[in-house]
């Protein structure tokens, strides 16, 4: 039952995080990992909403509790990639990225934060082939949101 | 710059410039409902304390950076205009809106005495108030579109093919622009908005070059004039429609666009100098647009505020327009026309 709970907490947290409703989102998503501290997706969502609101240290160390429940979650590699790069650690964020589009090859997200990072690190040639696939990826999502809309 | 998402450096940097010239700050801020060409409240328009550039929630890549990065440009021409000189814009007034009104009513009347099934009248009312309204915020627009275009294609080279697959969805929903109306409001409105938008991606398709870009490539009911000899343009039934002469009339526009944009430096260093000289070419180049499409007594340049203002008071406007073309045919004008 505590399982379920916390699903229906995470999913009411992320309500309020769609909606940039931050604090909100926090104590929803504090109410389920204090019934499920094992559910690798309270802890992910809860870094999301850090990230968002500039708490990188903490977004960092949720995202890491949500790898270590999950060794395949890609999403919670991606979110990680996204801390350090904010963290300006963008050598670990290219890893933290490609750990995540190993898992998933079509995270358009995790291809921008790695060409950005290798941007950084003046990986240039790399960083551009990264943000090709992060284009090619993005378009595709572009014109679904179109057809959804033409379709609304 | 106040972000938490990722920037990839050069946009990084060109909005960290940005500020610097302007002696400002800009936030970036996604939201789920942004408009898909993003949208721009800065301080030169509106009484806020810094600019803000929204943009649509999926956009996580690089066509946020490309929306950034225009919306950066159009800000330095903005700004510039600000701290050099005055920053205006196509303003109305009740006197500007009567001009404009009337004349598309004029216009409606002799294409509606070619019709067999004739427009009721509180359509042609609705249509001469959102007519008159588009003609507005197009030209407060568009000629703006072509200027920070090529300025970011000749200095943000890293993002070219976001770019370029950017604008030809823009040039396809433009496009689209209108065509539920095309048989209900006067030809000649129609026409010269497509020629507007035409010209635009035509000046486009130069600059970047994109072939893909040309409206007889990228727009499929303009594909049938492409490759064709003037003489069997000219002997067929396509001179009549109206895509045909939206082409004739939007090269002319081009011209006009090509002998301003002709004079500026895309690659010269970012000033306040440079981008003031590009403002008052930009303005040069909509008033030659307004002259040509003869809307001269339709719009005044006026500070973004007596825009604003207009915009609170257009339907009193267009009430005063529509009562003194009808007279007393007409009781309750506002009902209907405040739509647009």
């Amino acid at each position: 039952m505590t399982v379920k709970e916390a699903e229906e907490l995470i999913r009411k947290g992320r309500a309020y995080a769609s909606r940039t409703k931050y604090k909100e989102a926090i104590a929803y998503y504090e109410r389920a990992l204090a019934l499920d501290p094992d559910n690798p997706s309270g802890w992910y969502h809860r870094a999301a909403v850090f990230i968002e609101t500039g708490r990188n240290t903490e977004a960092l160390a949720d995202c890491e509790r949500a790898i270590s429940l999950n060794q395949n979650y890609s999403d919670a590699w991606s979110k990680k990639g996204h801390a350090l790069y904010n963290l300006e650690r963008y050598e670990e964020s290219v890893v933290a990225c490609t750990r995540a589009l190993a898992l998933n090859g079509n995270d358009a997200s995790a291809w921008y934060i790695k060409g950005v990072c290798l941007d950084e690190l003046g990986r240039n040639i790399e960083a551009q082939e990264a943000y090709g696939k992060s284009l090619e990826l993005e378009i595709i999502l572009d014109m679904e949101a179109e057809k959804k809309k033409i379709g609304r | 710059m106040k972000t938490e998402m990722p920037l990839s450096k050069p946009i990084r940097l060109f909005v960290s410039q940005t500020e610097n010239i302007l002696d400002t700050e800009i936030a970036l801020l996604r939201n789920p409902e942004a408009d898909p060409n993003g949208t721009l409240v800065d301080v030169y328009t509106y009484n806020i304390e810094k600019n803000v550039i929204l943009f649509p929630a999926h956009y996580t890549g690089l066509l946020k950076d490309f929306i950034i990065a225009r919306h950066c440009v159009h800000l330095l021409i903005k700004g510039a205009a600000a701290k050099k000189s005055r920053y205006l814009v196509c303003s109305f007034t009740g006197g500007s809106v009567y001009h404009g009104i009337h004349q598309i009513y004029i216009d409606a009347l002799k294409d509606e005495a070619k019709k067999e099934k004739k427009l009721p009248v509180t359509k042609l009312i609705q249509m001469l108030s959102i007519l008159y309204t588009n003609f507005n915020d197009d030209i407060n627009e568009l000629p703006w579109n072509p200027i920070t275009n090529a300025r970011v294609y000749h200095r943000m080279p890293q993002i070219r093919k976001t770019q370029l697959y950017y604008l030809m969805k823009e040039g396809k929903v433009d496009m689209d622009d209108m065509m539920e109306y095309e048989d209900i409001i006067p030809r000649r409105y129609f026409v010269l908005n497509k020629a507007m938008f035409y010209a635009r991606d035509q000046y486009l398709a130069k600059t970047l070059p994109a072939d893909e870009l040309m409206p007889v490539i990228n727009i499929p009911q303009m594909k049938k004039f492409n490759h064709l000899e003037v003489k069997e343009m000219l002997t067929t039934r396509w001179t009549h429609t109206s895509w045909y002469q939206s082409k004739v009339f939007g090269d002319t526009i081009l011209e006009i666009m090509e002998k301003y944009l002709q004079k500026i430096d895309w690659n010269a260093e970012s000033s306040l100098d440079y981008f003031h000289e590009i403002y008052q070419l930009g303005v040069r180049m909509t008033n030659h647009f307004i002259s040509y499409m003869s809307m001269k007594d339709w719009f005044v340049w006026e500070p973004p505020k007596h825009l604003q203002d207009a915009q609170a008071r257009k339907t009193e406007y267009v009430d005063e327009a529509l009562k003194k073309i009808f007279g007393d045919l007409i009781e309750e004008p506002s009902a209907d026309n405040t739509q647009g």
